[in-house]
């Protein structure tokens, strides 16, 4: 038997596995997907690989890798056999991901304006002191709907015993989701028999979706909002996703130099008929660099006069400036309680355990164990500047064990996971790959949750780490309807 | 649209014709002197002239033989008018270009240059130059092919009109003032069978050979395929012809009272031009007065319509005049 072929000799082990269960057969969700691989002798199945890896390259589908000097291109490996997911798990994960999202957006609005969690005493005055993404520039102004955080990429990950993980919420500028709609459409040009068989919920409607959140936060209601994508310019590693973003809403894409702010307070970019106002910005550069006169004064990449626009309401910015403040691994370890305090509901998606560094005891303990846990810095994305224990060299345990002491706030600690797996072809076999899942909620008037997300492979065996900036590849996601 | 956006469209497109121009041009070229006799004096160098790059080339090679002037004008990195060169500036230009162009369009055009970058030095080579060069403008063809059905005639597209036909009335001039100034001095010798092969030779490298037979003349004669290629109304690569479209496109942009005015200038020139009987010379500054009616709008375009922009892209004919 083929399907025999497949999955023979396929074994995760202590890991929990996506697709194949513990007795070697394919879990419910995926038992559809199997039996149409199956009529794939394995050359065919390498053959369509090959034709993704041309049309990944034509596509110009890339990521940039700020260490490569300069070549700037560089294609992301696409794995062909996709993450299935039953749906019925999947409500489950929309639902945690929808209170989460809410909370995390009544947390920011509250701590720029009248501080109540803080004052009841939930969350703690020390770590908002010692927030780098708390910005008093915007203290007392409540954006639209009172949302801050428009666009969140949530990363999930799930443990040996199956139990699914918030491991980081990104609240700043979040990127991946291009891939998402890119891998999609790769799976639909080259398996189209697969998606006669198998019942997979579509991802096509984000961009609609996202146009709508970010059209509810023009200033002017009553006309179609002119809308810009502000990106730092084709140098920036996700500037494929920036454009793809802007081509698919019929948005403008735009550099800070593009723009200026005016004297009545308006944004307005330069055209060849002069200049042209802007409604909202969805802006995939950090606050550090939005507007010289508020932040770093030698910021070339964004507008003069951003800030004063977005306070006097003259301009819809998403996400709103100062939204990292909920993106912070410190901050992280509260969300359950933030949950509980502004919904009165119990979180539905477990987080990490975690070990804060500025509480003594907990620190003893990180500072103790260093081998066996994974320790990330409070305002780091993209994994840069983490450790993980369990492979990681005296000398970069030693190097750590100085930076938490020196500063304490900035770090948290967590047991390293054993991600779950999934079966990924790897030189014509197919072999368990750890990964993880980037679902993409939005929220202005409405919310919107993906079904499914970005799905990141390490493509290394045994590799944790699943980083596009650190060589990690991905899958297409698919939520499948289960079989009767 | 965006001023820099604007002026992206306009460089992209201008690469691109640059690329599609001198691939022709090598390709008749190459035709034509396998038919001459070993003494005939038109060499590879004249190809050099037509670009205008011959300060460049003498400081990168010592003589003009075939394989120093294909490797000069296919894969030299150092021209920046070389067929990689330019299919390099339009993908590097076209990746900013991503939202406003269909979406097909990128993937071509990084397909395209995918393939240059893996194949032109193949075509150094003679035997296998031929097919290169012409699967390359095939795909530029196919550019074309894309924006003229694929996306809205609008401002955007008005911006890749302008690239594209300032660029080609420039070839054109270029490609005539030079054969000109080779060819017409042996005409005093009627029966030299090579002229009307050299004069093929230019018709072919303006993929103009089969329309002038059929729409001018069945005989090849110098003066009649000049007056064909500055003066047809018809033939979509003709001086007549570009200037018409480039007065299309200005008309469609906002405040286009500068570059409207300068391109009047240059049709009425153009309209005035009587070819026969003129002297070398003669010949040689109109089709000079051309290209610099031609420099003129584009400087005009830029200050109108990109002078927001604060980085310019290095200019095409600063490099080529160098």
């Amino acid at each position: 038997m083929l399907t025999l072929n497949l999955t023979t000799n396929y074994s995760s082990a202590h890991c929990f596995d996506e697709l194949i269960d513990a007795n070697g057969i394919p879990r419910p969700a995926a038992r559809t997907l199997f039996e149409c691989l199956a009529r794939f002798p394995l050359a065919e199945l390498d053959a369509r690989r090959a034709e993704v890896d041309a049309a990944i390259m034509t596509m110009g589908i890339t990521f940039t890798i700020y260490s490569e000097g300069s070549n700037i291109d560089r294609a992301m490996p696409f794995d062909i056999v996709p993450r299935v997911m039953g749906q019925r798990e999947w409500r489950r994960v929309d639902a945690g991901l929808r209170q989460r999202l809410m909370a995390l957006n009544l947390f920011i609005n509250d701590l720029y304006n009248e501080q109540k969690i803080v004052k009841d005493g939930v969350f703690p005055i020390d770590v908002l002191a010692g927030s780098k993404n708390f910005r008093a520039q915007c203290k007392g102004h409540t954006p639209h709907f009172g949302v801050w955080a428009h666009i969140c990429g949530t990363d999930l990950v799930r443990d040996k015993d199956g139990t699914i993980y918030v491991l980081e919420d990104n609240l700043r500028v979040p990127s991946g989701v291009s891939y998402m709609l890119e891998n999609r459409m790769l799976m639909k040009r080259l398996f189209p028999e697969l998606f006669e068989q198998c019942r997979i919920l579509p991802v096509d409607d984000y961009t609609t979706r996202l146009y709508e959140s970010l059209a509810a936060l023009s200033p002017r209601r009553d006309e179609r909002p002119m809308i810009a994508v502000l990106t730092p310019g084709i140098y920036n590693s996700a500037y494929f996703e920036h454009s793809y973003l802007a081509q698919q809403m019929g948005a403008m894409l735009v550099e800070g130099s593009d723009l200026v702010v005016g004297a009545d307070d308006c944004v307005y970019m330069k055209t060849i008929d002069g200049l042209r106002r802007v409604d909202v910005i969805y802006r995939r550069i950090d606050d550090d660099f939005l507007d010289p006169d508020v932040f770093r004064p030698d910021s070339a990449l964004g507008v003069r006069g951003l800030m004063r626009a977005w306070r006097r309401g003259k301009v819809g910015i998403a996400n709103a400036p100062g939204a990292g403040v909920a993106d912070d691994k410190v901050v992280y370890t509260y969300v359950p309680k933030i949950i509980r305090y502004y919904l009165g509901e119990d979180a539905i998606l477990p987080n990490v355990p975690s070990y804060l560094c500025m509480n003594s005891k907990e620190r003893e303990y990180v500072l103790a164990n260093l081998d066996k846990l994974v320790v990330k810095p409070a305002n780091e994305s993209g994994g840069y500047g983490m450790l993980i224990g369990p492979r990681s060299t005296q000398a970069e345990r030693d190097a750590m064990h100085s930076r938490i002491s020196a500063d304490p706030r900035n770090y948290m600690a967590q047991p390293t996971l054993t991600l779950s797996t999934a079966p990924t072809l790897i030189d014509g076999k197919l072999a368990p790959r750890h990964l993880d899942l980037r679902p993409f909620v939005l929220q202005s008037e409405r919310m919107y949750v993906t079904n499914g997300g970005l799905t990141r492979v390490a493509m290394r065996e045994g590799s944790l780490v699943v980083n596009s900036s650190q060589g990690g590849g991905s899958k297409d996601t698919w939520i499948v309807e289960e079989q009767r | 649209m965006l001023s820099r956006v604007a002026e992206n469209l306009y460089w992209m497109t201008r690469y691109m014709e640059r690329a599609e121009n001198t691939a022709r041009l090598i390709n008749a070229t190459s035709q034509v002197l396998l038919d001459l006799p070993p003494e005939a004096s038109f060499g590879w160098d004249v190809l050099i002239k037509v670009v205008g790059l011959d300060a460049l080339f003498s400081r990168c090679y010592t003589t003009p033989d075939e394989n120093s002037v294909m490797r000069f004008l296919i894969t030299d990195e150092r021209n920046s008018g070389s067929i990689v060169s330019c299919v390099r500036s339009a993908r590097e230009n076209s990746r900013t270009l991503r939202e406003v162009l269909p979406r097909a369009a990128w993937e071509r055009i990084n397909g395209m240059y995918l393939y240059t970058n893996n194949r032109a030095a193949d075509a150094v080579d003679r035997a296998r130059r031929y097919t290169i060069l012409e699967e390359i403008i095939e795909r530029r063809q196919s550019v074309v092919g894309l924006l003229t059905d694929g996306m809205s005639h609008d401002a955007a597209y008005q911006f890749i009109r302008l690239g594209r036909y300032i660029e080609r009335a420039d070839m054109i001039t270029r490609i005539l003032d030079i054969n000109a100034a080779v060819l017409v001095p042996r005409q005093q010798v009627p029966e030299d069978p090579s002229m009307a092969l050299l004069w093929m030779s230019v018709l072919n490298s303006l993929h103009a050979y089969q329309m002038y037979r059929r729409h001018a003349s069945v005989h090849v004669r110098g003066a009649e395929v000049v007056n064909f290629m500055l003066k047809d109304t018809h033939f979509p690569r003709t001086v007549r012809y570009c200037l018409d479209e480039l007065e299309s496109s200005v008309s469609q942009l906002p405040h286009h009272g500068g570059p409207l005015k300068l391109l009047r200038i240059a049709q009425r020139r153009l309209a005035a031009m009587r070819i026969e009987g003129l002297t070398a010379a003669q010949r040689h500054e109109y089709l000079d007065a051309v290209q610099s009616d031609l420099a003129h709008l584009h400087e005009e375009i830029a200050t109108e319509y990109f002078k927001f922009c604060e980085q310019k892209p290095a200019p095409l004919e600063a490099l080529a005049g160098a």
